[in-house]
């Protein structure tokens, strides 16, 4: 049910129908990149270079390092830096780990559409999302009991939302864990009581609707500015220096029309 | 006379056999028999020694992560972090005792503003409650960030012993050497949160102080006449955690960093833990009853429902229905074990889920506890689909059961003068009762076995389920061992403590599964037509 099947199975069926002599690339890891933005990237890279052909398998930020570090991917995608285990693994194995910034990505807080409070303070979220707030009334909202909605434990935007919005606290004990960021959006949608976060890709989804914090809706403008608490940069890992495949794709996405991309499917480019 | 074309001695002589490795047909068939068999086994076994040694490490690895949980002082921080949780539980029932009083007043048609007004008196005690806690509150998280760093210190010398074996390992022992590896003292690191108990005190006393300062600011006459008792009982709560400092203050006293681990200690915090959390920048905990409470909650309402259904179509089936409807009954029944449970799972997701919420809203059922669902994802939605699935198996085994019965014990029991119904419950059930418990039971592993409908419906909360809530448990969310295994094993870093404690919830799995289907055995052998 993860997108990534999904995905891994639309790339599976491209690349059987793609030329035999062309270049592959395999990319993997955070299920935030690899869900929308790479495989769009993807396509428009094919346009130009119709011999590439790619394999994208979005599975989480781990997964992408792990297949960096074994060489089973070219590029990992990452929503988070390279842990100080994961960088001495990869020097073990003689692998240089390189991050490229690829866009930064803002965590929205998305509430039920008919929920009907207006706006959030960072402390509040905070206060919410570790359990010390139970009920909406305590906000200022309509009384009910909150429903929080996390991704799940392994997932990089878990352990990032610890650090953006909760000071590294635990999420409360009555959290649920969602496989990904639409089934959040999903659940939120469908329970007036529920909140939860997604990336800004997401915030569209129907019945929910986004609450500004401290102030300030994530918008293009907020996160570059930092006016926006909780964004934070995308990475691609590479063993080195890209090469190849990969450099031409690397430097596709950092071109204008890559960051384009970038923009139209809801990220917010580096300039 | 004619004579036969072929002489007779040539048709019945035999053909020189073929003895391909000096076997006859009749031993290579056998062997061939004894092979499939024995490749079963030989799986089972390896799957056993796989699941044993990926696992086995968990131990080592857990009981190090405790010990470093205690000489980094996290525990001795923990102590302080229990007493603030334990404020913050009477803080929130002192918001939802105001918010009961406020919607009480508002029903009888008191203007919010007037509402309010009434409770100001509250609202200030309320405040004052709240922020009693601020100077332990400050101490608490300057310790947790002394201590997380002493963690992370720690962390980054294993990190770095690590890598240094690996480069070693790699052939490249200058590089090994250049590697910088500082061991953290503990006992220097614990000094200076110890040298905190003094500070602690002082907070403590004033936190005590301001306790009863807000009691002092509350009485009957700041609430309704009928929130009197609510009130004092809150009040009371208050001065019991008040008087719980002193225990606190010991507690703190008497904590040694070095006092060492017992060896069992990583054994039962996994089988007795009550918090499964990772990823957690303070301390990660695998303790496995959340999932097992999940687990057990979902099949338990899985079997309440598939029980009957199974056992009483198969009744029906075997003894009541006739030729004619037993040709589609049983087919139809059989194929919904067909049905994938990822349909299933989706089914659920997409449709039932969403459908059993709106009828818990309806106002004529609020009776019913845990009405209206607050997730529409929870136990009761997943074990309404594993109910599906388990009524095949218990549906077939419990009518193999039936079918069982001699034909005698029915025909001398009409003879009797039975009544039909009669020799169903008084001869024919009792007869096949220990093939029916082993349906239940393998129907019960069916159930607590099955992964994707728990993913996808169960909600995925990693708590044990609020018992105190009496039958409303049923409508909580919560997370299974099979579900957490497949949320997460996709992306852990393999050899890690959390990767080897999926193994041991495998494990743990397995072993159930093993326990139920030898149970079922044993019952169904040693009980085998129980009268008669």
């Amino acid at each position: 049910m993860k997108p990534s099947i999904l995905l891994t199975a639309v790339a599976a069926l491209a690349l059987t129908s793609s030329f035999a002599y062309g270049g592959k690339l395999v990319i993997k890891g955070s299920d935030t990149l690899g869900a929308k933005l790479v495989p769009q990237l993807a396509e428009a890279f094919k346009a130009v270079n119709p011999d590439t052909s790619f394999e994208i398998a979005a599975e989480g930020s781990t997964t992408g390092i792990a297949a960096v570090i074994d060489g089973t991917a070219q590029v990992g995608m990452s929503s988070r830096h390279a842990k100080a285990t994961e960088i001495s693994a990869a020097t073990a194995k003689g692998v240089d780990l390189k991050p490229v910034t690829v866009c930064y990505d803002g965590l929205a807080i998305v509430v039920h559409g008919q929920n009907p409070l207006k706006s959030l303070t960072k402390k509040q979220v905070e206060q919410i999302f570790a359990g010390d707030i139970t009920d909406w009334s305590a906000v200022g909202g309509k009384p009910g009991k909150i429903s929080i909605y996390t991704r799940n434990t392994s997932s990089g935007t878990y352990s990032d939302f610890k650090e953006l919005a909760m000071k590294k606290r635990d999420y409360a004990g009555s959290s649920q864990k969602m496989a990904g960021n639409e089934q959040i959006a999903a659940e939120v949608g469908k329970n007036i009581n529920g909140i939860g976060y997604v990336g800004l890709a997401y915030v569209n989804a129907e019945g929910v609707q986004v609450l500004p914090v401290d102030g300030a809706l994530p918008s293009p403008e907020s996160l570059r500015s930092g006016a926006y608490p909780y964004s934070r940069p995308t990475f691609y890992y590479t063993n080195g220096e890209p090469q190849g495949e990969a450099k031409a794709f690397v430097d596709f996405t950092l071109s204008p029309k890559g960051q384009a991309i970038v923009g139209q499917v809801g990220f917010v480019g580096l300039k | 006379m004619a004579t036969p074309d072929r002489p007779v001695a040539r048709a019945i002589r035999k053909e020189k056999r073929f003895r391909p490795l000096g076997l006859t047909a009749d031993t290579a068939i056998r062997r061939f028999f004894q092979g499939n068999a024995a490749f079963a086994i030989l799986a089972l076994v390896l799957i056993m020694v796989f699941l044993l040694r990926e696992g086995a490490g968990f131990f080592g690895q857990n009981s190090r992560g405790i010990r470093v949980y205690r000489l980094a002082g996290l525990e001795y921080v923990d102590i302080l972090k229990a007493q603030l949780d334990r404020h913050a539980e009477l803080t929130r029932a002192a918001n939802a005792l105001r918010l009961k009083i406020f919607s009480g007043a508002l029903a009888k048609g008191t203007a919010p503003e007037a509402a309010s007004a009434s409770l100001a008196g509250f609202d200030a005690f309320a405040e004052a409650l709240g922020d009693a806690s601020e100077d332990v509150r400050s101490l608490a998280s300057d310790l947790t960030e002394q201590a997380a760093a002493v963690k992370q210190r720690e962390q980054i010398y294993q990190d770095s012993i690590e890598q240094k074996a690996m480069l070693i390992r790699a052939g490249k022992a200058g590089e090994a050497a250049a590697v910088p590896s500082v061991a953290v003292d503990f006992s220097s690191e614990v000094k200076a949160l110890l040298a905190s108990l003094p500070v602690y005190k002082d907070a403590n006393r004033l936190f005590a102080k301001k306790l009863s300062a807000a009691l002092g600011m509350v009485g009957p006459q700041s609430v309704p006449a009928a929130w009197i008792p609510q009130l004092s009982g809150l009040k009371a709560a208050t001065e019991r955690y008040a008087a719980t400092f002193p225990a606190v203050e010991a507690k703190l006293a008497a904590w040694r960093y070095d006092a060492p681990v017992p060896w069992y200690r990583a054994v039962t915090a996994f089988l007795f833990g009550r918090q499964w959390l990772t990823a957690s920048f303070w301390q990660d905990w695998y303790g496995i009853l959340p999932l097992f409470f999940g687990s057990l909650l979902v099949s338990l309402i899985a079997l309440l429902i598939a029980v009957p259904l199974g056992v009483v179509a198969a009744i029906y089936v075997s003894e009541v229905a006739g030729t004619g409807e037993k040709t589609w009954i049983k087919p139809a029944i059989e194929f919904i074990a067909a049905i994938p449970s990822v349909v299933l799972g989706f089914f659920g997701v997409a449709i039932l889920g969403q459908s059993l919420r709106a009828v818990s809203e309806t106002s004529w059922l609020s009776w019913v506890p845990g009405f209206p669902m607050s997730e529409r994802l929870n136990a009761f939605t997943a074990g309404c689909l594993l109910a599906f699935m388990a009524i095949p198996t218990i549906f077939s085994l419990a009518e193999d059961a039936l079918t069982n019965v001699p034909r005698h014990f029915k025909e001398a029991s009409f003879a009797l003068g039975a009544t039909r119904l009669q020799t169903i419950l008084r001869v024919l059930v009792p007869a096949s009762l220990s093939g029916l418990i082993s349906a239940i039971l393998l129907g019960f592993g069916r159930v607590i076995g099955e992964t994707m409908v728990v993913l996808l419906c169960a909600g995925n909360r990693i708590a044990i389920p609020d018992f105190t809530e009496g039958l409303g448990a049923f409508f909580q969310p919560v997370h299974t061992m099979t579900g957490i295994i497949a949320q997460e094993m996709g992306e852990v870093v393999p050899g890690s403590i959390h990767y080897r404690a999926l193994f041991m919830v495998g494990i743990m799995l397995f072993l159930l599964a093993l326990g139920i289907n030898y149970v079922a055995q044993r019952v169904v052998q040693r009980y085998r037509i129980s009268i008669g």
